[in-house]
C-alpha cells in the first residue's frame, strides 16, 4: 500500500478534513468491490425477475413485468418451498438455542475438560456443509448401512431409508443442521456465561433462590443479548442453507426438502428457468431482509 | 462458580458421562471417516461395523495418483481460497479501520451498507453472475471465481475487523497523532500491530469459508476450476458409492480446516463471540 502525498499534513490543512478525506481514501477500494459484487448483480437480478428468460424455450424470452411473481400465486411447488424455509429455519434456530443453552449451562458445571469439549464443538462448524451433507447422507443415515441403522435396528425399531422418505427426510436435514451449527451457539453462549459475575449468584443462593428460579431470573436476562445475536446469526445461516441438503437429499425426495434456496437453483439451474428462479430469489432476499430487520428492531428494544 | 465442587459424585459421573457423549457426537464424522478411510470397502460395508481391521493405504493411493485424483481439485481450492482471502484482507482491513475510527460523513450508511451486503442470499446472487461470466468467457476461470468469493467474504471481514479495532483504546491514536505522525503512519505503527491477533482470526474464517464454499464453485467452476467440495461427488453415483475412496477423499479435503480449526481454536472461539456479542459476523 503506498501513502499518496496527499495524507501528509499540510499547512492550512485542518485535521478534520484531513481525517475525512484519509477515510475516503481507506473506504472506497472496498465499496467499490462490494458495489461491483453485490449491489449491480441485485439490480441485474431484480431486472431478470421481471423478464422470461428460459434457456429451455429461448424463443419465448421478453419482458413479463410481474408475471413470475403473479405465477408463484398458483404455484404449489414455491407455497410448498416457502413453508418449508419457515419450518426448516423456525425448527434448526429453536433447536440450536434451547440445546445449545442447555449443553453449555451443563458443560459450566464441568470442573476440568471444558477445553477438551470445545475443541471438538469447533469440528463441525469448520467441516464444509457440503461434506456434512454426504457424511450423513452416506455413514449415518444410510438404511442398512448407516449408524443410526445400526442403532435402530439392535433397539428393534427396524430400518427405515431416513433421506428417502418424504416424511422422515425433513428431520433428518433438520437434525443435519442442528448437529453443525448447535456447537456454535454452545460455544458463544459458554463463553458468555463464564462471564457471568459469580457474587451475584451466591447472592441469590443466600437467599435460598431454587436453581430455576436463579435461571430465570439471573441467568436468561443477562445471556438475552447474547441469545439474540445468536438467533439472529443462525436464522441468516438458515435462510441461506443450501450445501448440505444439496448432498443429503437434492431437494428430493419429490420436493419433500426443497426450501426455496433450492426451489430457486432447481428452477434456475436444472429446468434452467432463469427468469422465474430469479424472482424466487427475490422473494427469499425480502424475506431475509425483512427477518434481519425485525431482529434488529427487536434487539434494539431490548 | 464452582457448583461442581460440592456436588454428589453420581451426580459428577453422569455430568462427565455426558460431556464424553458430546464429544462422541460431534466428533464422530472426522473419527468414523478417518477410520473409513483406512478401510478396504469391504471391510467398510461389513455389518456390524468392524473395528479391528487391516488398515489400507489403497484409498488415499487411488485419490491421490488413481484416475480419480482430486490433486487438481486440491489445487483449485488452494488457488481460489488464497487468492480471496488475500483480496479480501486487502481491501477489508483499511475499510473496517474507517468504520471503526475515523469521523466522516455518512459512517453510519457506509457501515449499514456492509451490513446489508451480507444479507444478499447467495443463490439469488448467482445468477447474474453466471449470466455475466457466461457473456466475459469467465466462466470456469480462477479469476472469476476469486472475485465471486469477495462477495461473501468481505462484508464479513469487515464487519469482524471493525470490532476488533474498536478494542484498541483510543488513546494510542492520539499520542502518535499528537507526534505529527501522519495518518497513515499511525495506522501503520501503531494500529494495525495492536489488531495482529485479530486480522489472523479474520484471516483464518475468511479462508476456511472461502475453503468450504460449494454453491458458487459448482455453478461457475467446471473441468478447469473445480474445488475440492465440488469433487467429492465425484465418488457418488446412482449405482455405486465409493465409501472408503469418498471418506479418503473427504479426509483429504478436510485436513487444512480440521488443521487450522485445531490450531487455532482459542482464537476462532473469541472471534465468534467477538462477532456474536458485537452483532458483527454471521458464521
Amino acid at each position: 500500500m503506498s501513502v499518496p502525498a496527499a495524507y501528509i499534513p499540510r499547512p492550512g490543512d485542518s485535521l478534520a478534513r484531513q481525517e475525512r478525506r484519509f477515510a475516503l481514501a481507506l473506504l472506497a477500494p472496498a465499496l467499490l468491490v462490494l458495489l461491483v459484487t453485490t449491489t449491480a448483480p441485485l439490480f441485474y437480478l431484480a431486472w431478470n425477475s421481471l423478464n422470461r428468460i428460459d434457456l429451455g424455450m429461448p424463443w419465448l424470452s421478453g419482458f413479463a413485468g410481474l408475471g413470475n411473481f403473479a405465477k408463484m400465486g398458483s404455484d404449489p411447488r414455491f407455497w410448498n418451498s416457502l413453508w418449508l424455509t419457515l419450518v426448516y429455519t423456525g425448527s434448526t434456530v429453536v433447536l440450536q438455542v434451547l440445546i445449545g443453552l442447555s449443553l453449555a449451562l451443563l458443560v459450566l458445571q464441568i470442573p476440568k475438560g471444558q477445553g477438551v469439549l470445545r475443541v471438538a464443538a469447533i469440528l463441525p462448524i469448520v467441516l464444509a456443509p457440503v461434506v456434512v451433507g454426504l457424511f450423513w447422507r452416506t455413514l449415518v443415515l444410510s438404511p442398512e448401512f448407516g449408524l443410526v441403522d445400526l442403532v435402530t435396528r439392535s433397539l428393534g425399531l427396524g430400518s427405515h431409508n431416513w433421506l428417502g422418505d418424504p416424511q422422515l427426510a425433513l428431520v433428518s436435514v433438520i437434525a443435519i443442521h442442528t448437529w453443525q451449527w448447535t456447537p456454535f451457539a454452545f460455544l458463544v453462549l459458554l463463553a458468555t456465561l463464564a462471564t457471568l459475575p459469580p457474587d451475584v449468584y451466591e447472592a441469590a443462593r443466600l437467599d435460598r433462590a431454587s436453581a430455576w428460579q436463579r435461571f430465570r431470573h439471573i441467568t436468561l436476562p443477562l445471556v438475552r443479548p447474547a441469545i439474540m445475536m445468536v438467533v439472529i446469526m443462525r436464522m441468516m445461516t438458515a435462510l441461506s442453507a443450501f450445501a448440505a441438503i444439496f448432498a443429503a437429499t437434492g431437494g428430493g425426495p419429490g420436493s419433500s426438502t426443497e426450501i426455496l434456496n433450492l426451489y430457486a437453483y432447481r428452477t434456475s439451474f436444472t429446468e434452467l428457468n432463469i427468469g422465474y428462479g430469479a424472482s424466487l430469489a427475490m422473494v427469499l432476499l425480502g424475506i431475509t431482509l425483512a427477518v434481519s430487520y425485525f431482529m434488529f428492531r427487536l434487539r434494539r428494544a431490548r | 462458580m464452582s457448583p461442581a465442587s460440592r456436588g454428589a459424585p453420581l451426580r459428577r459421573l453422569l455430568l462427565w458421562m455426558g460431556a464424553g457423549v458430546l464429544l462422541a457426537v460431534w466428533a464422530f464424522p472426522v473419527v468414523w471417516g478417518l477410520l473409513t478411510s483406512f478401510k478396504t470397502e469391504r471391510d467398510v460395508l461389513a455389518y456390524p461395523p468392524v473395528w479391528l481391521f487391516t488398515p489400507t493405504l489403497d484409498n488415499y493411493r487411488e485419490v491421490i495418483f488413481g484416475t480419480s485424483s482430486i490433486l487438481p481439485n486440491l489445487w483449485s481450492s488452494i488457488v481460489v481460497s488464497s487468492a480471496s482471502t488475500l483480496l479480501t484482507m486487502l481491501f477489508a482491513v483499511p475499510a473496517a479501520y474507517a468504520i471503526a475510527r475515523l469521523r466522516y460523513p455518512g459512517k453510519r450508511a457506509s457501515g449499514f451498507y456492509v451490513l446489508a451486503t451480507q444479507m444478499l442470499p447467495p443463490v439469488g446472487l448467482i445468477i447474474p453472475y453466471y449470466l455475466v461470466l457466461q457473456k466475459t468467457g469467465l466462466l470456469d476461470s480462477y479469476s472469476g471465481l476469486t472475485a465471486i468469493y469477495l462477495t461473501f467474504s468481505l462484508p464479513f471481514a469487515v464487519w469482524l475487523m471493525v470490532s476488533y479495532f474498536e478494542d484498541v483504546p483510543f488513546e494510542m491514536e492520539e499520542a502518535a497523532l499528537l507526534d505529527r505522525a501522519g495518518r497513515m503512519r499511525t495506522l501503520w505503527y501503531v494500529i494495525l500491530p495492536q489488531v495482529r491477533g485479530g486480522i489472523a482470526v479474520t484471516t483464518v474464517f475468511v479462508f476456511l469459508n472461502a475453503w468450504n464454499e460449494f454453491l458458487f464453485a459448482v455453478v461457475l467452476g467446471g473441468n478447469r476450476v473445480r474445488p475440492v467440495t465440488v469433487a467429492m461427488f465425484n465418488f457418488i453415483s446412482v449405482e455405486q458409492t465409493q465409501w472408503a475412496r469418498l471418506a479418503a477423499g473427504a479426509m483429504l479435503a478436510m485436513a487444512p480446516v480440521i488443521l487450522i480449526g485445531l490450531f487455532a481454536q482459542r482464537h476462532i472461539v473469541k472471534g465468534l463471540t467477538v462477532g456474536a456479542v458485537k452483532g458483527g459476523g454471521r458464521r
